[in-house]
């Protein structure tokens, strides 16, 4: 980290004003009237955000990240965990030895916990033989690149925080999320577009809750480093079109005018913050014109919208994930994904698939369309859910489970088909090689470039980071 | 990982150990940094600084506080800001909205000219100007503080600090209907400058402490007003692990909001273990869990009226006397007056044949055409269980030796086995007859013969399910309950002709269910009557009813005590009903209508410690108690022998504002100072623990604690001092000279300044200049615009559409919402807030998350922001009203540009300025002139 980066650029109480003036109103409006119109405005000087981290701990296998957010929390016994055992005694009761003293979400009734056994097969892909489910045909085309870890767990049994505890790696509310953290490490690459950007789709299976817009925030961060949502339906980002009944031309004279009365009240006050004010504007105003044109999938060929599965202007997680490449093209840092269909809790089995279907194509294609256009190796692809679904039945589906879900990555410095840790029989507890959100950062920050322990900021006295005072790196999941 | 399992610390408070330099230092042992932390020391009045051969003006102690600590550097304070300056910061620091012109002319004509070096008058003339200016700024700070806008504007502060918002939260982000009344309880509270003693303790204890005043107790929605976890604390069953570990996160909320409001004390960091930095061990923390382990968050009903309140509570003593059959109560039922009331009663009953006896038919055989299995009760009662049918037909036959039956009497009631307890076996308790028929015969043999129905009456129909259906012979109707599901319910039919019996007859009894989707009567009972036609619902129990026809001379006195007792529950019951309907807020509550699982604890909980914060691992039971750190007070609160919940809620409000409590005092004059120079002196507001940061005037911070506490805590003579002092009528915008050491060194280093030396302006030689909050931006732009409403106080105004989620949460569009609707023009602080789906706009202006207590806003710039203050529908559409106004007061464009300059900036145009933008409206309008205003930083920012 640079102190005097940080003093220049995060300080934006710091006010230098010039050394011994005295500006009163009246000579401050003289000063700014006089000039609002006379000269064009100024060339926008680049203000783009460099990164603290510079260079780098050690070189960088990763440039950005695409994640692919399974909401709602995904069944890793219906996707990723084979449990052969489970399927045995499904309709069983469960054995109280694994269930006594652990909360149960809302299993509810006066039944007794039963077990649901996985609810497709599962079959060895690739050359690597990973086990896949057959829901995910398209995905285990794919398996050679995959690294899939079976021993997630988390601390948190609802979607909101255990979201929180995804991206954040606390249950503690105000903490910056991982885009946040990176692109404040590693800065952006990107003058038009904001460096962290959230797409969120649904599906039309499972409960589809909100994610809340604190899961991209960037906690105690400065809010540049907010993700900023673009939205595929409506407007792209709130705002971002020119309101009715005001020609582009007519905007932009306004825009102009009100730059030009910002920078001339930065002249005279010299307010880091005025400074700021104004490249944000300026950003704004390109993103006037940057956002909708990224947008406009339009112009992609047949043959891409094809291999997405793609329809311009669906909303649809596929459209989204040519969106990502499209993104990743054009130097954004973060790209995080949310798909809202996985909370299962009825009727898994019909659901899990549907849900399934919305996601693979798109998921086989990013990862093809990356590879094609040699994106592939220095992007890190990251797939997870906030928590599993219990092993027990819910009626015909599965409820919230903390103690062990499934997730992987694959892409820039990932080592391709492994599997990584384990689960006991039931699938209920990770129990090998168990693997904690914290050591999940660690892992993808390290492919970055960035040593966890030493991407910091100062926070009420204290050099916080993103894992906290935990997170291990995780070899076996490097190439 | 091992690093992980080898802290096994639970996520949520790793926080505490981060393992950097300061974090080691800090790891002393919590009894030795008891007494020596700053914020927990006693507060003693320290002596103002004398200041000699002062060349600064000190108006009041605040100031001799700041320039002696400025000289300690070389440092002095910057001049007076000029009259506009001051009254736009005054106007928006005090009510949040600005000056009228005519307000910012007459301010500035008594107030000197021309910006005034703050150096001490040095002439008559001089130091007559001087007054003047002063008493212009008394005069004007007086007028606002008196203004009922000033509420509005510091209750958002507090509702910040309280994470006020209107939605629960969580997954199911359900909206509260009765939220609200707290924040009118804040604005009215600040607006009556109501001591901070006492406005302490209505929050916390208002309904112990002040019983006499029911009228305050929204005061408790502060307890309620963060996030609330409706999928654990309602929806799932009472006894499971997850609704106990609900019931801890919820206290956990209410606990960290009342140390961190009230008190400025990061308690909650000892949940899993004693506190790592401060001298709070897991005990005290879970003393203070156990202060709230009698109520819950809940719509509490209340009565304003003292008069009303008083009277429905005596009146539901008297019911719960007589349900617990409270000896002297029920001796009091055997006076000769009560008897006498109750002997009338009787009569009057008795002569409109209202008295009907039945009797319980005991059946010899009951059957199911499909397959329900029908099992008799003692009672006479038949429960159906076993497989659920679609559709059924229950046959019942009983043996009666009654002579002359004229009608029969059938009961639907509620059993523990049925869905929602019943009465019937549909999912919803829900049940449709749709046929009841009936037949006679001798019981000697014979083929029944029918018996004709008429005049059904039931004690409740079902919206187009009356009973009447069960009677007409359609399949396709019936008889139905919803939604009065989980109660019994019955139907009287009269036959159409008595009985003509002279022996003993067997009568069967047909329950044709035929609806489908089993709504099928899950328990019933049938009984006869030979009273004369016509028939009515019973008004007394069975037992009483036969009580009722023995003549009085016959019954015992405890027979008298019972039907004294059910007239009397009638009574009161139609007593309670007649009453005005009590309002409601949401509050803390420990008596209030159950909600599904939601129900009253009745009495405290119990609270355990829990090692690691883990619910698997109860340590010993916590008693009631706050800070031991707090070395005037006791910390544990002697309430063994109280019963009564709120006593621990009174004895926490009594710690807090006990004038030894040195958190108290000092965490309410920093906020307030946070407010006016746009920090606090200090500026962690919620933590004065090791963790949050240092004063940078303890003096001056205890100097402001130990006046405010011993005046009697009014927040307007705070204001009042902070804002007339010289420190806060500084100029933001220039830097004074260097003085005495700094002089010299600047001597060999020209880059020495105030700014180089002070950047963060942390010793407060200038005032600093600030962004307005998401609030002032709102209400200028509506004030400027000429369509600000400043109706007050009531349900909140929603800016959005409202519409049915996928789950609970519900949609909410703010873009479909109508700026020129009255909602659209109320001040923001009656703003419906929606904890999980914030407002846009109020978003990209920094509004708070509500999920936590926010002490500061954030100010940030972003893209999204720019985007928002350009482009949103409320700005556009309050610009537009804005040029109409300049073209309904004004003509001529360069008339409208001065005008517009008075009222969005506060000041004249120059000039210059009106020759570049007569042009400019007259190629793009009014309204983008408008517009253009409302994004200049001059228009967003306050020096």
């Amino acid at each position: 980290m640079n102190p005097l980066l940080l003093q220049n650029e995060l300080n934006r109480r710091a006010f230098l004003c010039r050394a011994g003036a005295t500006v009163g109103t009246a000579a401050f409006a003289d000063l700014l009237a006089s000039r609002i119109f006379a000269a064009s405005p100024a060339p926008a000087k680049s203000d783009r955000w460099p990164g603290v981290v510079r260079p780098f701990h050690h070189p960088p296998k990763a440039r950005r990240v695409i994640q692919l957010y399974m909401a709602g929390g995904p069944s890793h016994l219906e996707t990723f965990d084979p449990k052969p055992h489970l399927a045995k005694l499904h309709g069983e009761p469960m054995p109280e030895s694994i269930t006594a003293g652990q909360p149960i979400a809302q299993l509810q009734g006066n039944k007794a916990l039963k077990c649901f056994g996985p609810q497709w097969e599962f079959k060895k892909a690739g050359q690597s033989g990973q086990e896949i489910s057959e829901i995910f045909p398209k995905l285990a085309e794919h398996a050679d690149e995959l690294a899939i870890v079976r021993s997630m767990h988390t601390e948190a049994i609802n979607h909101d925080p255990a979201h929180t505890y995804m991206n954040t790696g606390t249950l503690i509310s105000g903490r910056p999320s991982f885009g946040s953290w990176l692109l404040y490490g590693l800065g952006s690459e990107c003058e038009d577009l904001p460096g962290f950007v959230v797409l969120l789709s649904t599906g039309k299976f499972g409960q589809s809750q909100p994610v809340s817009a604190r899961q991209w925030a960037s906690g105690f961060l400065p809010t540049k480093f907010t993700g900023v949502e673009l939205r595929s339906k409506g407007d792209p980002v709130l705002y971002v079109k020119n309101p009715r009944g005001i020609a582009p031309g007519q905007q932009e004279d306004v825009v102009r005018a009100v730059q030009k009365l910002n920078q001339l009240q930065n002249a005279v006050v010299d307010d880091p913050e005025i400074a700021t004010r104004i490249s944000q504007y300026e950003m704004a105003f390109r993103m006037q014109a940057s956002v909708p044109d990224l947008m406009d999938i339009s112009k992609e060929p047949a043959s891409a919208l094809d291999l997405y599965g793609a329809k311009p202007g669906d909303g649809s997680f596929a459209s989204n994930a040519l969106l990502a490449r499209r993104l990743a093209e054009r130097g954004v840092r973060f790209i995080q994904l949310y798909h809202r269909d996985w909370d299962h809790h009825g009727s898994i089995k019909d659901h899990v698939r549907g849900t399934a279907a919305e996601v693979d194509q798109p998921m086989a294609a990013l990862l093809t369309d990356l590879k094609q256009r040699d994106m592939l190796k220095d992007t890190l692809i990251l797939w997870n859910g906030e928590f599993g679904r219990t092993p027990m039945a819910q009626g015909n589906g599965r409820d919230h489970h903390q103690k062990a879900f499934s997730i992987w990555l694959a892409g820039g410095g990932v080592k391709g088909g492994v599997t990584y840790g384990a689960t006991d029989d039931f699938g209920y507890h990770a129990t090998v090689d168990r693997m904690h959100v914290n050591d999940l950062h660690a892992t993808m920050l390290h492919l970055l470039g960035i040593d966890h322990t030493r991407l910091n900021f100062k926070f009420q006295g204290l050099d916080m980071r993103l894992t906290n005072v935990a997170g291990e790196v995780v070899k076996p999941l490097l190439a | 990982m091992t690093g992980w399992s080898k802290l096994a610390c639970p996520a949520a408070f790793v926080l505490f150990l981060a393992p950097d330099a300061e974090g080691a230092a800090a790891k002393t042992s919590p009894a030795n940094a008891a007494t020596n932390w700053w914020s927990l020391k006693p507060i003693v009045r320290p002596v103002v600084p004398i200041l000699r051969n002062s060349k600064t003006e000190i108006r009041n102690p605040i100031d001799a506080f700041i320039v002696s600590k400025l000289r300690e550097k070389g440092l002095s304070p910057s001049p007076e800001a000029d009259a506009r300056t001051l009254i736009r910061r005054l106007h928006f620091g005090l009510v949040g909205l600005p000056p009228a012109p005519e307000d910012v002319e007459e301010f500035a004509s008594t107030f000197p000219a021309s910006p005034r070096p703050s150096v001490p008058a040095s002439s008559a003339k001089d130091a007559e100007t001087r007054r003047h200016g002063d008493a212009a700024i008394e005069r004007l700070v007086d007028r606002l503080l008196a203004s009922p806008r000033h509420g509005e504007r510091w209750a958002r502060h507090w509702l910040d600090v309280a994470r006020f918002a209107e939605t629960h939260g969580h997954d199911q982000d359900r909206v509260r209907e009765n939220a609200w009344p707290y924040r009118d309880y804040v604005i009215e509270s600040l607006n009556a400058d109501k001591p901070w003693a006492r406005f302490v303790q209505e929050q916390v204890a208002a309904d112990a402490l002040f019983p006499g005043e029911p009228r305050l107790i929204p005061a408790l929605g502060f307890l309620a007003a963060g996030p609330w976890d409706e999928s654990s604390l309602r929806d799932i069953r009472e006894d499971t692990l997850d609704r106990e570990i609900g019931r801890y996160l919820d206290r956990d909320d209410i606990v960290t909001a009342v140390m961190s409001a009230f008190a400025s004390s990061s308690v909650h960091c000892a949940r899993c273990h004693d506190h790592k930095f401060d001298p709070i061990p897991q005990r005290d923390y879970y003393s203070l869990q156990a202060v709230f382990a009698g109520v819950e968050k809940a719509n509490r009903a209340f009565d304003p009226d003292p008069a009303i309140s008083k009277r429905r509570a005596d009146l539901r003593a008297k019911v719960v006397a007589l349900e617990k059959r409270e000896p002297a109560f029920m001796e009091a039922l055997l006076t000769p007056a009560m008897q006498a009331d109750v002997e009338a009663w009787l009569a009057r009953e008795l002569a409109a044949a209202r008295l009907i006896v039945w009797t319980t038919l005991t059946p010899e055989s009951v059957t199911s055409l499909n397959g329900s299995k029908l099992v008799p009760h003692p009672d006479g009662s038949v429960l159906a269980t076993g497989g659920r049918p679609e559709k059924d037909t229950y046959t019942f036959v009983a043996a009666t030796e009654l002579r002359g039956i004229t009608g029969v009497r059938l009961e639907v009631l509620t059993d523990d086995s049925l869905p929602k307890k019943g009465p019937g076996r549909q999912d919803n308790g829900n049940l449709h007859l749709t046929e009841f028929k009936a037949g006679a015969a001798p019981q000697s043999g014979g083929e029944p013969r029918a018996i004709a129905f008429q005049n059904p009456l039931a004690d409740f129909n079902q919206q187009g399910w009356t009973i009447q259906h069960a009677l007409d012979n359609k399949p396709a109707t019936a008889w139905g309950i919803y939604p009065e599901v989980g109660k019994s319910h019955q139907a009287v039919f009269e036959f159409a002709a008595p009985l003509a019996n002279t022996t003993a007859s067997r009568i069967t009894f047909v329950l044709e269910q035929l609806h489908g989707g089993g709504h099928l009567i899950g328990r019933f009972r049938i009984s006869v009557t030979t009273a004369p036609r016509p028939l009515s619902l019973p008004v007394l129990p069975d037992a009483l009813a036969r009580l009722a026809s023995t003549p009085p001379a016959d019954r015992t006195p405890a027979q008298r005590q019972e039907l004294a007792a059910h007239w009397l529950k009638e009574k009161l019951t139609r007593e309670l009903a007649a009453m005005p309907k009590p309002q409601l807020v949401f509050a803390a509550a420990s008596d209030f209508e159950p909600d599904g699982s939601h129900k009253p604890p009745m009495g405290p909980r119990p609270v355990h410690m829990l090692r690691r914060g883990e619910i698997g691992r109860k340590l010993d039971p916590a008693s009631p108690g706050a800070l031991d750190c707090v070395a005037a007070l006791p910390a544990r609160f002697d309430l063994a022998a109280e019963p009564d919940e709120s006593a621990r809620r009174a004895s926490l409000a009594l710690w807090l504002t006990d004038p030894q409590n040195p958190l108290v005092w000092r965490s309410i004059v920093n906020r307030v100072w946070q407010h006016h120079f746009g920090r606090g002196l200090v500026d962690t507001p919620n933590d004065f623990g090791r963790m949050g940061s240092l004063p940078t005037h303890p003096d001056l911070l205890d100097w402001l604690a130990a006046e405010f506490r011993d005046r009697g805590g009014s927040l307007k003579w705070l204001h009042r001092i902070i804002v007339t002092s010289a420190a806060y009528r500084q100029a933001s915008n220039c830097e004074p000279a260097l003085s005495g050491a700094a002089a010299v060194r600047l001597t060999r280093n020209s880059k020495l300044t105030h700014g180089t030396m002070d950047a963060d302006n942390r010793l407060l030689w200038r005032q600093n200049r600030t962004r307005l909050d998401a609030e002032c931006v709102r209400d200028a732009m509506l004030s400027v615009s000429g369509q600000l409403d400043l109706t007050t106080g009531g349900p909140s105004a929603r800016h959005f559409a409202l519409g049915p989620g996928i789950h609970v949460t519900p949609t909410v569009e703010y873009s479909k919402f109508d700026w020129d609707s009255p909602a659209g023009r109320r001040r923001s602080v009656y703003r419906f807030v929606f904890r999980t789906l914030p407002d846009p706009f109020m978003e990209a202006l920094d509004f708070a998350d509500t999920s936590v207590s926010t002490p500061a806003r954030a100010e940030s710039n972003t893209p999204l922001q720019a985007l928002a203050v350009w482009n949103n529908d409320f700005v556009l559409r309050q610009s537009e009203h804005f040029a109409a106004r300049l073209e309904r007061e004004t003509q001529g464009t360069g008339a409208r540009v001065k005008r517009a300059f008075a009222l969005a900036l506060n000041r004249a145009p120059t000039p210059a300025e009106i020759a570049d933008f007569v042009p400019y409206i007259e190629q793009h309008g009014l309204a983008a002139f408008c517009r253009l205003l409302f994004n200049s930083s001059e228009f967003l920012f306050i020096n």
